[in-house]
């Protein structure tokens, strides 16, 4: 069985419009304009225990509204939601000691006390041992480097020890399930790449779930094989993220530096010419042809160098999103 | 759970230490209170008004401070302002009421609030010594268990109308409507005593008495052991009615919880 199931989910909104300026108000005191927004729609998906999941869509897509829901912050409008056994909404203590949700804009945090304090109120509310609590703060420790700053008020420190403390704060009950929704918004590249692994460690120590969602592609490409994509509440893509690329963008780039002039006619028979001055040549082969053409432009070509690179992530997902993505009821 | 509250108090004691500045400011906007006691001085001019002279104002209007500051609640304020944020969801993610966060910032801040009061009230009443209080241990007792209720229905009362706040915007508008009519209602404006008759046969039935005032009389000697135990069984009422609003209350908040925000 798996550890989150998701069937036709689906959440709706009643939102209150207003008009702008003093008229605006007034009509809307007198009657109140209310419109339907479906947040999520009808989606449905299933997580086994221990893989990591991310969420792909644009700002509005669902992916928070899903996490939410899965978190018990949300009764569904429809469908139904299980992570491990439990209907999240009902927000039973069973369920809430074995998940975290963790918002990169939301805190946990006591803004006004050193992190440290809101660990030893996390340590009594989850009731975790002083052994279990000492042996995992030294492990956090370990992986995110928590002992410079745990001491100092949380609102003087940086956005990436925050982020640390938050995460530290997030794990301490050694949650089974990890909904993670923008864990890296608004770090630098370097403290990225740390959550990221720290992430991938935890998993790999716990054999944690994880559903990811996050702007940064290199977040999920890193730490996701499973990907799925959401847009206006429905689920575009689920499967393999590999899988995904090879079918949204099936060719290899090559690009090439000729000894001498090659004009762009003159590559045609290759594959597509995305950018050529005589010099240099960039060409898009199908795949599975990457290495026949390689070696034919090779052998007819006088070339001095030759390289392969895969088609950005970013402008892939900008394909998926657009709706270029073939097949798109063919669910992997 | 008692581990859990200590964990709770432990770290909203350093919150209170944290805001020990604005906790004192605020109870000086209270002291308003002592400013009534001076009027109704004024105004009784040597005189006796329904059995108060100039010494049963100030026994009244000292335990009356007293009662206030060790009642005192703003947590329908928190509430409000957490889920404008959104900064309820974290609290709601964790296995443990977010109602125990709020008694255990309020109790806290209690210790500070009785450490500054204490010393006012009992030096005012000891220059004043003609002042009558009910000493005795039983009336103590009797004292200190009404102020517990009359904690028990302020704090359930405003949190009832913090959850407004799921609904609403205005729940803060609520509050300083409720705050106006318990301050003439408790007895703090003037002792109820003051009163017309009608008016006091109807509030002897409604919560605001057992917010303030029958404490305050149990302390100040005014009232007969009948009087004590009936007004017990209405003030123990009101704190049960109070503690269920906010139960039922909750969970139809649950339901229409929309997570405000990202």
């Amino acid at each position: 069985m798996p550890q989150i199931d998701v069937d036709a989910l689906s959440k709706h909104y009643r939102v209150h419009e207003k008009e702008p300026g003093l008229a605006g108000s007034l009509r809307s005191f007198v009657s109140r304009k209310y419109k339907l927004v479906k947040a999520v729609d009808g989606i449905s998906f299933a997580i086994n225990a221990g893989e990591m999941v991310g969420f792909l869509g644009p700002n509005g897509a669902g992916k928070t509204t899903t996490l939410k829901i899965l978190g018990g912050l949300l009764y569904p409008t429809a469908g139904s939601a299980r992570v491990l056994g439990f209907t999240p909404h009902n927000r039973e203590s069973g369920y809430l000691r074995q998940f975290t949700l963790v918002m990169g804009q939301k805190q946990q945090l006591l803004w006004d006390l050193p992190a440290l304090e809101t660990f030893l109120v996390n340590k009594a509310i989850y009731e975790i041992s002083t052994a279990n609590f000492d042996a995992r703060l030294k492990e956090l420790d370990a992986l995110l480097d928590l002992a410079p700053v745990i001491k100092k008020q949380v609102r003087k420190l940086s956005l990436g020890e925050r982020m640390k403390c938050e995460l530290a704060a997030a794990l301490l009950h050694q949650p089974k399930v990890l909904f993670l929704d923008e864990p890296t918004i608004g770090l630098d590249v370097t403290m990225q790449a740390h959550i990221r692994d720290f992430v991938s460690a935890y998993n790999k120590q716990h054999g944690a779930t994880v559903i990811l969602t996050s702007h940064y592609m290199a977040d999920v490409t890193a730490l996701c094989e499973r990907i799925i994509v959401i847009d206006s509440g429905h689920v575009l893509y689920d499967g393999n993220f590999r899988a995904l690329i090879e079918r949204v963008a099936p060719y290899k780039i090559i690009k090439l530096q000729f000894a001498g002039q090659v004009t762009a006619a003159q590559l045609v028979g290759f594959g597509t010419v995305a950018a050529s001055d005589g010099v240099t040549a960039v060409l898009h082969v199908p795949r599975i042809d990457a290495t026949n053409v390689a070696a034919r432009l090779l052998t007819q070509l006088q070339v001095n160098d030759i390289t392969f690179e895969e088609p950005p992530v970013e402008d892939i997902i900008r394909e998926v999103f657009a709706g270029n993505m073939p097949s798109l009821s063919l669910k992997l | 759970m008692i581990k859990k509250y200590a964990a709770l108090i432990r770290a909203n004691w350093a919150l209170t230490s944290e805001y020990r500045a604005e906790i004192v400011l605020w109870m000086m906007g209270g002291l308003w209170v002592v400013v009534m006691m001076l009027v109704w001085i004024g105004v009784a001019d040597g005189r006796s008004i329904n059995g108060y002279a100039a010494a049963d104002y100030v026994s009244y209007y000292m335990v009356t401070l007293f009662v206030r500051n060790m009642t005192a609640v703003w947590s329908s304020y928190e509430l409000d302002y957490q889920i404008r944020q959104g900064q309820l969801s974290p609290k709601l993610l964790r296995p443990i009421h977010p109602l125990h966060w709020e008694i255990s910032f309020n109790l806290s801040e209690k210790v500070l609030r009785a450490i500054i009061v204490i010393p006012i009230v009992v030096v005012v009443l000891a220059v004043l010594s003609h002042a009558p209080l009910d000493m005795r241990p039983l009336a103590v007792v009797a004292f200190l268990i009404s102020l517990m209720l009359a904690w028990l229905i302020t704090f359930f009362s405003d949190y009832a109308i913090g959850i407004l706040a799921f609904w609403t915007s205005q729940s803060t508008a609520f509050v300083q409507v409720f705050d106006g009519i318990r301050s003439v209602l408790s007895g703090v404006l003037a002792p109820i005593a003051m009163f017309p008759d009608a008016l006091q046969a109807v509030l002897a039935w409604l919560p605001f008495r057992y917010m303030i005032s029958f404490s305050v009389e149990i302390l100040t000697g005014k009232l007969r052991p009948e009087q004590i135990v009936q007004g017990f069984a209405i003030q123990s009422a009101w704190a049960l009615v109070m503690v269920l609003l906010v139960k039922v209350m909750w969970r139809r908040a649950m339901k229409s919880y929309s997570a405000v925000g990202t």
